[in-house]
């Protein structure tokens, strides 16, 4: 009884996963939902420079070799001395391009949809290139946005979808914010070094593989990107003015201070402890020759 | 009723003599070793005195036992859950290697290997722990023999329920005395140490009562040893684990005595089977208000072997009839319950101790008398020196109980050893031994008439068999009749365990190298 009403229940979520599945896969091609995903956040296609270069003909400028090689891992491309890899690593401010463990299929699907949407592609027309959706414009951010953004990255809002808060790996030189992690990249500069569009595409879909995982099934909201950006816009802006946090000698002093209050505590519970042994008066007296 | 069996002993302190081969029959056995050389599972102490380790007795420096407020439960004085818990890295009531004696050996060998020399060789004493040269300070039973010593026996924590006055009476040169009081673990049925181990390491034993600790188990927390009140767990610190008295169990399951009991010269040593209900443990340790009322409460715990509901219940819990007919023949039963002759140490610790001691009776006040010896001067060589200083040391006396009143030991003191202060037991007690051996002489000697004799039985409250019976198993009796062992029936235990069907056909004898015509 129990146990055929649990067999429809078993089917019933088999059918349902399936069908959403079928509708998330189906829906896009393999090379759009990696491009969106991943590619997004620095590239776009035709619509113009962004973190990274506009991809928009690279597959006539390069080969799909050497494409295949920069995307799987550009660091190895430009250490081995590849004098296009470490150009472009110069002109972009030096900042790397994460790597992508994919296979050849996948990095040629991806190949193919810039083709695709690169002008004079197929799917150009329609779509007039591709760039990350651009979002309210940060000029419309005001000190309620900044206030939220300091929150959100100081962990004092919860992030909507639970994602881990930001300053337990990054950190941000403000005097309203307590020091954060020193795991990843000090973000003070970050607008500076990434840009409006940067910043917001990064913080939105995170390329970097530990920020991908951590941020993998708990996406920022729109209006929570909104915010930090506005906040280390903000950050950015004041840094001058801020100090460093140097928390060495206050962790060394309050340690010493708890451990004398722990040392009181312990003295008063053990008062009443024997101490030493009861034939010391008797030992004392004893002649010694040793 | 939940009838248990319990392996108990009882000691007859009036037939101790002090001379410690219980002590050594046990280090030989078990504690001579790496880390075990300052532990005496047995040891005999003298009293008064301060024992070992020095002044066990005195709860108030080591925090043993179970301590009773008035309408709460009992608990552990200086263990439990939160004082466990807060002391758990470090029991600050321990003692400490001082407390016993730091152990010692000599060089011998110094003696036979030193080069000639202008002075003779001497074996220099060296420790046990540190293997180094060492003032020897301490003796497992330094203060032997040395009653009215101010260091030891007056320090004994036993006389601190006398006056001043009393004490002094009993330090005086005249009347100074002393006994011995063997000692091993009393197996106790509410044991403190088990309460207390953290680790869950102590148990006692359900077919014989016997208290063991784990080695495997065993986590070196020390609990145990400040929480047993006699001191009778021991931390090795070779292995890092406590050890305590195991009864000689590998002993008593082969049917033998245990080391210390089989060796003793004075033969002053009994075991056997006590039955005894174990849903009055609780009842009795925790309601019961005054320590004085713990003896007979104790005592009524142990059941009669010959009552058909004791039986009946007994083989419910699984006791073999083996185990049943032992109970009834045991010494044990004979000494604590049918002629009451016999008491656990400190009843007021509260961990029901269930070795028993006989008080001793010794040592008889004496009278000095006048008397001449000139008729025994003549007798002697004129060369042999003699002293006719006209006095008789009288043991005997007109009065019937005029020993026992005037004894040279205060009741007191012993009351506060065995009977958690009550008088009049203890004085029960030796009237019953004087009794005993007033009955005896009138029997062998001669000297006391019919009528006397009938008398002190009488006032005692015996008859003349069971005068006789506690005679013969004082006097008398023989190794079985002192020791009467249960069979363990080991086989049971190893058919829980394993197929014993497994290894027949793979006993007898075999051979080292393969028989060059075998198979």
């Amino acid at each position: 009884m129990e146990w055929k009403a649990m067999k429809i229940r078993i089917v019933s979520l088999f059918f349902l996963a399936g069908v959403f599945y079928g509708a998330a896969v189906f829906g896009q091609s393999e090379g759009e939902k990696l491009f969106k995903q991943i590619c997004v956040a620095c590239h776009t296609i035709g619509q113009g420079k962004l973190i990274g270069p506009d991809l928009a003909g690279v597959q006539q400028r390069r080969s799909e070799d050497w494409l295949t090689r920069f995307i799987r891992s550009s660091q190895t491309v430009i250490q081995s001395g590849d004098p296009v890899a470490t150009a472009l690593f110069e002109e972009y401010n030096r900042i790397p391009m994460p790597d992508n463990n994919y296979s050849d299929d996948q990095i040629r699907a991806i190949i193919s949809y810039i083709a695709e949407n690169s002008p004079g592609g197929p799917g150009a027309a329609e779509t007039g290139g591709i760039s990350p959706a651009p979002g309210r414009p940060l000029s419309e951010a005001g000190e309620a946005n900044i206030q939220a953004g300091k929150n959100l990255f100081e962990g004092r809002t919860r992030l909507n979808n639970g994602g881990p808060t930001c300053n337990s790996c990054h950190n941000v030189k403000n005097d309203a914010l307590m020091g954060g992690g020193a795991l990843a990249k000090d973000l003070t500069d970050a607008y500076s070094r990434l840009g409006e569009a940067g910043v917001k595409a990064i913080v939105g879909n995170p390329p970097f593989p530990a920020m991908k995982q951590a941020y993998q099934n708990r996406p920022l909201t729109e209006t929570e990107v909104f915010d930090l950006t506005a906040f280390l816009q903000h950050a950015d802006r004041v840094r001058d003015t801020q100090q460093a946090k140097n928390y060495r000698t206050q962790l060394l002093f309050s340690g010493l201070g708890g451990a004398l209050v722990l040392l009181l505590l312990f003295g008063g519970f053990w008062t009443r402890s024997k101490r030493g042994s009861v034939n010391r008066k008797i030992y004392d007296r004893q002649i010694k020759t040793i | 009723m939940d009838v248990r069996a319990q392996i108990s002993m009882v000691f007859h302190l009036d037939k101790c003599i002090g001379c410690h081969t219980c002590s050594i029959a046990c280090k030989n056995i078990w504690t001579d070793r790496k880390g075990a050389e300052y532990m005496w599972w047995n040891n005999v102490e003298t009293k008064p005195g301060t024992g070992y380790p020095t002044k066990w007795e005195d709860q108030e420096i080591y925090k043993g036992g179970w301590e009773k407020k008035p309408g709460g439960n009992a608990r552990l004085k200086g263990a439990g859950k939160l004082r466990g818990l807060l002391n758990i890295f470090h029991n600050p009531h321990l003692p400490v290697i001082d407390d016993y004696y730091e152990p010692f050996t000599y060089k011998y060998l110094d003696l036979i290997e030193s080069p000639a020399g202008d002075d003779q060789p001497t074996a220099r004493p060296v420790s046990l722990i540190t293997g180094k040269p060492m003032d020897i300070k301490m003796g497992p039973n330094w203060d032997d023999d040395l009653s009215g010593t101010p260091d030891y026996a007056r320090q004994d924590p036993n006389l601190k329920d006398l006056s001043p006055a009393e004490q002094e009476a009993m330090f005086q040169l005249e009347r100074m005395a002393f006994f011995y009081l063997p000692r091993i673990c009393n197996h106790c049925l509410n044991p403190a140490c088990v309460a207390s181990c953290p680790s869950g390491a102590i148990y006692k034993r359900g077919e014989d009562g016997v208290v063991l600790i784990n080695q495997k188990v065993c986590r070196a927390w020390r609990m145990c040893v400040t929480a047993c009140p006699y001191k009778k767990s021991y931390f090795n610190w070779g292995t890092g684990k406590s050890e305590k008295c195991i009864l000689c169990y590998p002993r008593l399951e082969a049917g033998y005595a245990p080391a210390c009991m089989h060796s003793c010269v004075g033969r002053i040593r009994y075991l056997g089977v006590m039955l005894y209900d174990a849903d009055s443990i609780s009842e009795v340790v925790n309601n019961i208000e005054k320590d004085v009322d713990l003896v007979n409460q104790q005592l009524g715990m142990l059941l009669d072997p010959f009552s058909e509901s004791v039986i009946k219940a007994a083989k419910e819990n699984g006791i073999s009839d083996s185990t049943l007919k032992a109970a009834q023949d045991s010494p044990v039963y004979k000494f604590v319950k049918e002629w009451g002759l016999a008491l656990p140490l400190h009843p007021e610790f509260r961990t029901l101790p269930m070795l028993f001691y006989v008080p001793p009776l010794l040592p008889v006040m004496a009278s000095l008398s006048a008397a001449d010896h000139g008729e025994q001067a003549k007798k002697m060589d004129p060369a042999a020196k003699f002293w006719n200083d006209g006095w008789l040391y009288n043991t005997s006396t007109e009065e019937l109980w005029g020993t026992i009143d005037q004894a040279r030991f205060p009741l007191k003191y012993l009351a506060s050893m065995f009977s958690a202060g009550d008088e009049e037991k203890i004085k029960a007690i030796l009237k019953k031994l004087m009794a005993v051996r007033i009955y005896r002489r009138w029997k062998t000697v001669g000297d006391v008439n019919e009528e006397k004799a009938a008398a002190v039985l009488k006032d005692a409250g015996l008859t003349a068999d069971t005068a006789e019976g506690i005679y013969y198993l004082t006097s008398l009796a023989k190794f079985d009749d002192r020791f009467v062992i249960p069979p363990a029936h080991r086989e049971q235990a190893i058919e829980m365990l394993e197929f014993a069907g497994d290894t027949k056909g793979s006993v007898g004898f075999g051979f080292k190298e393969k028989p060059e015509r075998g198979w």
